[in-house]
This record gives structure tokens, C-alpha cells and sequence, in this order.
């Protein structure tokens, strides 16, 4: 692992039955990067955000954390040592308000010994006003904002987006990348899985491309986009 | 004590016939659970309340307990398919721990109903046949035990036909496997639940008759029954029918040869199906033959 | 001096007046009927704090009562004053608790209440042959006495019973304000996002459920305390289980109020149907279901949802009545 990796997947392989979902996929994190996660729908880019939460176990390969061996971590040690990541659909506390969303994640999951102020970060989401609402009654554009206040409010090192601009409108796409810069700004790592080619394209520094459980492209935005391989994999 | 090889056969075979006995009690479970994702905790006591059904008839028309399957069978189709109606499927509609609760109830009023009608006093289903036992080489069975494993297997095949065969066996399949699609399919999901709970019944029907004529009962005798055919469908992994098959058969050796091996040890023999549930229960609960 | 709020002066004036009764008079059968009343109600506020608030149903409550109430018979024939054996009774059943959390966490959902209900079932058998202590005539099926009760009079074993009582609303009540309490809360919302949120399910439903068995073991205890003969059929016998759970039910799963209201009406109904031996389970039964489809939220549920009355806005409570989104 360099140094200036945060994260390291090394070789890391999962099955699922007969299916290989990942198979042998490297690649590195770099500290304050923005990695773009891209493939096509099954590629097993979720799955490799799960691996990498601890929710599935790899079955072979490791994965390392600022040097720190992470591989066989459940979820909640993830977040411990500063992992924090949203759902694709998102998964609020239904029955909670929105500040006790977040409260959950700052009281249980912060443990590097600073307090956030979880209204800075409703803020930063555009959620500050709505933060005594039950999260159950929240529209669902406000849910992904929600997921993203609550992975900040554990006061992450790295972040795991996964589609946290599926669904907006055109006109919600700028203040996305907003949000995402200022998380940026905050000194934070960011693996963000999208499919909205603008976000992606925009945001990131770097993009690792998967198809079918393989990595098949690592670069920058412009060398991933005319690389052949790429092209044949979302384009037949 | 002794053990041996000859004296094993024994209560290997008594086993395996056992287990038939447990394959007609875990099916109505198993047919529940497969559709509706509901551990019905009632079902034990559902199974003795057919005891008590065959033995009142038995008593009332002095015909054979088999016999008087023809009114309990279709007697429990109908109670399975209303108490599904109007009581669980409403239930559904808060949540699943709802209908849990539910059965719970359920459970607690067939149990102080045949308190209050029959007693707390052990019966049995006494028949002629009941004490016939018959050679075969050194082993000695019981016809009841014989009985048991034939009714077994044919309650087994009769419900996996019905399942393969009829449009709502095949709706029941659909909606155990995907409700949501089997609903944009044009099946109601209610009614195949109420359909799935009255072949429960039925089932239970049957494994009444069968168990009173192999153990005595008393309004207590449910939840042992619960807790086995529980046992029996996750050790032979949900959704496979061969599955529950050998795993009745496997808990039916349990007791079996727990008997056996401790020399008669009542406490073993009760005991021991409960331990070999609580350690699939934690080493592997989706089963032998589960996914 | 700044006068305390009602919310908080009520509940001390109603434990006060309650704590006086013996002395001023209040007739001995009423005396006996609260004492059945504080045993549940300290019972359904264990069971409340599993299922509406940790999301546990646990069908074992019968398990530490039984428990706890064969150490204590046994503790006392073998010599051991009724106090200690109360303690003891208690820190058995707890014991117990840890000794099966390992397995029974690792089954989710349904697979747990099966593995709950499983371990009553098989403590009974265990009972019904085993003996470890005194006479032919006792042991196994024919249970035990609890012995060296003499002096501890009825107004003694009340104000067990009601310290009992209020310890368990009270512990419920901090437990619910604590950091304890959101996570609990978050568990039963939703455990995957608790997990990626950094709590551990496993440490929080544990301690959860420690706490529950402890408390139930005590309640339990005390139960025999009164009623000193403990046999396998009574001591863990499916009644503990109806009991917490009715008044749950009825009074409304998930809020702090619920079990109060539940264990009152489950009190009643009792007494009400004491003469009539397995009708009263029959009927207590009949209105689990009838409840449980037509009122599953509970008496409390009900009265939040028409506003009957006004509930400060606890931190860490949901504020709606728990209607499950299906």
C-alpha cells in the first residue's frame, strides 16, 4: 500500500453460489482523491462497496485501511475506524426524526473524539429545516440527502457513495456536486458509485471501471472514457 | 448396556417410521411458513385438537379414527381456511410479529379449549389394531409405527400433487416463491393464503389421528409437536420437500435411538429432539438441504 | 427554590401514596391484587423493552421466571435466607441469558422466537426428573417449597413488589433517554443502517436482554416469595409468557405508558376470571387475538393518535404510534 493510499483493495474475490460477482479487482484510494466507481447495471459495484463495508466477507484478498487490516471487519467496526457509507435505496430509522438519524451515527459510529455539529451538517444537505421531521415522512429526494447527512454525522474518513444523484432532476445535479466539493473541501475521501455521467464526470479525479466482476480501466476521467475496453463494455 | 448391531435395527426402523409420523405434522408448517414467512405457533396444538377431534367421533360414532378423517379432514379445512381470513391475514396488515402474536392467542385458546371440553387428563386413541405388532426377521414393529410412515408418504405425495397439479397448488407455489409478481399475475395473495392454511389443517387433521394412535395426548401435548416439526423443516431446509422428509426421519431416530442408547432414559428421549433444534437453530439454520 | 414539573412530581406522589397503602388501612385482598399487579407490570416492562423497543420477541420470559424461582426453593431448602436467594434468583436467570445469547442472536427474526420458546420448553422437562435436593416427596415433578419465609408479612412482600415495580419503569425510563436507548431504537428501525452506523447489534440486544431476564428473574422470584411452591408446570409454565405479553399488547407495544395501562387491565381480568380455572385462559386469549387484530397499537397507541393527551417531545422516542409500513 503507497503512501498516500488511504484504502487498498488487493486481489479481493467474491462468489456468490456459482456467480463470481468480484473477481481479483485491485486498486488503490488515494487521501482526499474522489474515486468514480463506474460500470455497467451488475457489474458488481455495489458488491464491492459492500465488501469493502463489511458486509460480505471477500473470499480471497484483503483490504486495507490507513495500514490497518479491515478484511474481516463486520459493519460496525467499518464505521469505527472512519468508514461510513449510503445505501443505493436509501435506509433511513423510519421512526426517527432527521437530527436523530444522524444522531445515531455521530453517538455510535464517531469515534475519533470530535464533535460534529450535526446542524452544520443539515445544513451543508439542505435539510436544516426538516430536521424534527420523522424521517418516514420525508420525500424520497430528501432520503439520499438524509443518507449522506448520515454518513457525515460519523465523522468519516472515507466516504462510499453509492448513487446519491439517481433520481434528481437536471436542475438538483449542480447542487449535488456542490455538496459533494464541500464534502471534498472537508478533507474527506470519497468513493462514489454513479451512473449520471455528468456527476461522474465532474466530480471525480479518478474512475476505476468494472464489468462483470473484473476491473477492466483505471484513470483519469479522459483516459477512461476513450478506452476501448470501456467503450465495449457499455456498448456491446 | 449393551449395544449391538442387532439390537440397533430396533429402534433404527422404529425411527424411521416415526419419522413419517413428524414428515404430516411439519408439512402443515412447513406449506404455512413456505407461503406466508409465518412460524405458526398454534400448529402443535391444532395437530392435538385433531387427536381430541378423532377421539370425540371415535367415542360419539364408535367408527375407526381413520374414518372419521372424512369429517375432520374437510371440518379443519374449513376452520383453517376462515381462521386464515379473518384473523391472520388481517394481521398481515400491521406486521409480521402481529400475526406471530396472533397465532400466539390462537395457541393459548385451543389449548384451555380442550382443558375445558376434555380435561387436562391424558387419552389416547385406543383401536384394535393399536397393540398388532408383526415379525420381520429379529425385529419387532408396531403397526402404529408401520401406519405412521405410510401415512407419512401419503399425505406427502398427496400434497405435493395438489401443489403440482391443480391451479391453486400452483398459485400457492407462485406466491411462496415471488409474491409480488404472482400479484401482477392476477393471484390474490389472501386467497392463496387461506387456501395454503386450510390444507394446513388438513394435514393437521390427519397427523392427529396418526399421533393419538401412536403416543397419549392431553391439552399440554401441542408445543413439543411445535418444536419438533420446526426442528423438521429447517433441518431438511425450507422449500424442499424430500428435505422435510429426511428430516423427519432424522428426528424420529433422535428420539429413537435416544431411547435406546441411554436405556430408556425418558428424559433423553424428550430432550434430545429440543437439543438437536437448538444447535441447527445455531450452527446452520438454513438446513441440510437449504440455500 | 424552583418547583419541579408535574410530569416529574406525579409519578412520586403516585409511588408515595402507593407505598403508604399497608399503612393506612387499605384491605388485605386489595393489598394482594396490587402485588399480582406490580409482579406483571415489572414482567411487561421487560418484555416491552424486547419487543417494542429492541425488537426482539422473545417467547422465553417463562425460562428466567422458572428460573429464578427454582433457585430461590432450592437456595432456601439448602439453608440460603430468601433474600439472598431473590439476588441469586435474579443473577441465575441473567446467567442464563448469557449463557444462550451466543446462539440465539445468531437466529434472526422468526428462527429467534422459535429458539426462545424452545428453552422453557425444555427447563420443564428438565425439572419434571431432576432432583437435586431433599426428600422423596419432593423434586421433580412435585417442585419445591420455599422455606424460611416466617416474619416476612404481606405488607413486607407489597413493598417488594412495588420497589420491584418502580425500579423496572424506572430503568426502562433512563434506559430510553440514554445513548442505550437510541440505539436500541435504531436497531429495531432498521439493523443494517444501525450496523453501518457503528452500532453493535449483537453488545446492544444482549445487554437488552440481560437486563430483561434480571429483572424478570427478580420479579419472578419475588411471585414465589408469595406463593411459596414452585412445581415445572407453574414455574415455567406458558402463563408467564400471556401475561407480559397481553399487556403489552393491550397496552400498547413500543411506548413507556403501554405496559402500565396493559398490566392494569391484565390484573383485572385476571381477578376477574380467578374462579373459573381454564376458561380464564380460554377468554385471556380470545382477547389477545381480538386486540392484537383490532387494536394493534395498543390502548396507549390509541390515545396518542387521538391526542388525548400531550407528550412532551422526548429525544430519543418516536413520536408516532408504531403502525409497521408494509
Amino acid at each position: 500500500m503507497s503512501d498516500t493510499a488511504v484504502l487498498s483493495v488487493e486481489g479481493v474475490s467474491k462468489s456468490f453460489g456459482g456467480i463470481h460477482a468480484i473477481q481479483n479487482v485491485t486498486f488503490e484510494v488515494r487521501a482526499g482523491e474522489v474515486l468514480g466507481l463506474m460500470g455497467p447495471n451488475g457489474a458488481g459495484k455495489t458488491t464491492l462497496l459492500n465488501l469493502i463495508a463489511g458486509v460480505y466477507r471477500p473470499d480471497s484478498g484483503r483490504i486495507l485501511f490507513q495500514g490497518k487490516n479491515i478484511t474481516r471487519y463486520p459493519p460496525h467496526k467499518i464505521c469505527h475506524v472512519g468508514i461510513a457509507r449510503t445505501f443505493q435505496i436509501p435506509q433511513p430509522f423510519t421512526d426517527l426524526m432527521v437530527r436523530d438519524n444522524l444522531m445515531v451515527a455521530a453517538k455510535y459510529g464517531n469515534k475519533r473524539g470530535v464533535t460534529l455539529e450535526l446542524d452544520e451538517i443539515l445544513d451543508l444537505v439542505d435539510l436544516l429545516k426538516q430536521k424534527d421531521t420523522t424521517a418516514g415522512d420525508l420525500a424520497t429526494v430528501s432520503l439520499k440527502r438524509l443518507e449522506l447527512a448520515r454518513a457525515l454525522a460519523s465523522n468519516p474518513t472515507l466516504i462510499l457513495l453509492d448513487e446519491v444523484a439517481a433520481g434528481s432532476t437536471e436542475a438538483e445535479l449542480p447542487r449535488i456536486l456542490d455538496i459533494t466539493k464541500q464534502v471534498r473541501k472537508m478533507g474527506k475521501t470519497i468513493i462514489l458509485v454513479e451512473h449520471v455521467m455528468k456527476v461522474m464526470v465532474e466530480a471525480v479525479d479518478r474512475i476505476v471501471v468494472i464489468d462483470k466482476g473484473e476491473k477492466i480501466a483505471e484513470g483519469t476521467p479522459g483516459e477512461v472514457m476513450e478506452d476501448e475496453k470501456v467503450l465495449a463494455a457499455y456498448f456491446g | 448396556m449393551e449395544i449391538s448391531l442387532a439390537g440397533l435395527a430396533a429402534p433404527i426402523i422404529k425411527g424411521i417410521f416415526l419419522g413419517g409420523l413428524y414428515v404430516v405434522i411439519a408439512l402443515g408448517l412447513s406449506l404455512v411458513f413456505g407461503v406466508m414467512k409465518l412460524i405458526n405457533v398454534a400448529h402443535g396444538d391444532l395437530v392435538i385438537l385433531g387427536s381430541y377431534l378423532a377421539w370425540a367421533i371415535m367415542g360419539w360414532l364408535g367408527i375407526d379414527p381413520f374414518l372419521s378423517l372424512v369429517v375432520g379432514v374437510p371440518l379443519f379445512f374449513v376452520l383453517g381456511f376462515f381462521v386464515q381470513k379473518f384473523i391472520i391475514n388481517r394481521t398481515f396488515r400491521i406486521s409480521l410479529d402481529a400475526a406471530l402474536i396472533a397465532c400466539f392467542g390462537i395457541s393459548i385458546v385451543v389449548q384451555s379449549l380442550l382443558q375445558i371440553i376434555w380435561t387436562p387428563f391424558n387419552r389416547s386413541l385406543l383401536t384394535d389394531y393399536r397393540l398388532v405388532t408383526f415379525a420381520v426377521g429379529p425385529v419387532t414393529i408396531q403397526l402404529r409405527y408401520l401406519l405412521n410412515f405410510i401415512g407419512g408418504l401419503a399425505v406427502m405425495i398427496a400434497v405435493r400433487e395438489f401443489l403440482r397439479r391443480t391451479y391453486m397448488g400452483r398459485a400457492i407455489g407462485a406466491a411462496s416463491q415471488n409474491e409480488p409478481v404472482a400479484e401482477r399475475m392476477g393471484i390474490n395473495p389472501n386467497r392463496v393464503y387461506s387456501f395454503a392454511f386450510a390444507i394446513a389443517m388438513a394435514c393437521a387433521a390427519v397427523a392427529g389421528v396418526l399421533q393419538g394412535l401412536t403416543f397419549s395426548f392431553s391439552p399440554a401435548s401441542g408445543p413439543p409437536f411445535l418444536i419438533i416439526s420446526f426442528g423438521v423443516i429447517i433441518l431438511g431446509g425450507l422449500g424442499s420437500m424430500a428435505g422435510t422428509f429426511i428430516g423427519g426421519m432424522i428426528f424420529g431416530l433422535t428420539q429413537t435411538l435416544g431411547a435406546y442408547l441411554s436405556g430408556g432414559s425418558m428424559m433423553i428421549q424428550m430432550l434430545a429432539p429440543y437439543l438437536l433444534v437448538f444447535i441447527i437453530l445455531s450452527v446452520r439454520p438454513q438446513g441440510i438441504f437449504g440455500r | 427554590m424552583k418547583i419541579p414539573r408535574l410530569t416529574t412530581l406525579a409519578p412520586i406522589a403516585v409511588l408515595v401514596v402507593l407505598a403508604l397503602f399497608p399503612l393506612i388501612g387499605i384491605p388485605l385482598s386489595w393489598l394482594n391484587y396490587l402485588f399480582s399487579f406490580f409482579i406483571y407490570l415489572a414482567l411487561a416492562n421487560m418484555w416491552n423493552l424486547l419487543a417494542g423497543y429492541t425488537g426482539l420477541i422473545c417467547l422465553c420470559p417463562h425460562a428466567f421466571v422458572g428460573l429464578a424461582g427454582y433457585t430461590l426453593a432450592i437456595g432456601t431448602q439448602v439453608g440460603m435466607p430468601f433474600q439472598v436467594g431473590l439476588i441469586a434468583g435474579a443473577a441465575v436467570a441473567a446467567v442464563f441469558a448469557l449463557v444462550i445469547s451466543y446462539p440465539v442472536f445468531r437466529m434472526k427474526g422468526i428462527y429467534f422466537a422459535i429458539g426462545t420458546l424452545v428453552l422453557p420448553e425444555v427447563l420443564k422437562q428438565w425439572f419434571n426428573y431432576w432432583q437435586p435436593v431433599g426428600t422423596a416427596y419432593q423434586g421433580g415433578g412435585a417442585g419445591y417449597s420455599v422455606v424460611g419465609l416466617a416474619g416476612f408479612s404481606l405488607e413486607n412482600k407489597y413493598w417488594l413488589a412495588l420497589a420491584i415495580a418502580a425500579a423496572a419503569i424506572f430503568l426502562v425510563y433512563i434506559i430510553l433517554r440514554s445513548k442505550l436507548g437510541l440505539g436500541l431504537t435504531a436497531i429495531r428501525d432498521n439493523e443494517n443502517t444501525a450496523a453501518s452506523s457503528g452500532v453493535n447489534i449483537f453488545r446492544l440486544k444482549l445487554i437488552s436482554f440481560l437486563i430483561a431476564a434480571f429483572i424478570m428473574g427478580i420479579a419472578g422470584a419475588a411471585y414465589f416469595i408469595h406463593n411459596p411452591k414452585i412445581q415445572p408446570a407453574g414455574g415455567f409454565g406458558i402463563s408467564w409468557l400471556l401475561l407480559p405479553l397481553m399487556a403489552t399488547v393491550i397496552g400498547g407495544e413500543g411506548t413507556e405508558e403501554g405496559p402500565i395501562i396493559g398490566a392494569a387491565i391484565v390484573t383485572f381480568l385476571r381477578f376477574l376470571l380467578a374462579d373459573y380455572g381454564a376458561w380464564s385462559l380460554f377468554i385471556q386469549g380470545i382477547i389477545l387475538v381480538v386486540v392484537v387484530v383490532a387494536l394493534p397499537q395498543g390502548i396507549a397507541g390509541l390515545l396518542r393518535q387521538v391526542g388525548a393527551y400531550h407528550l412532551p417531545q422526548k429525544l430519543y422516542q418516536a413520536a408516532k404510534a408504531r403502525i409497521h409500513r408494509t
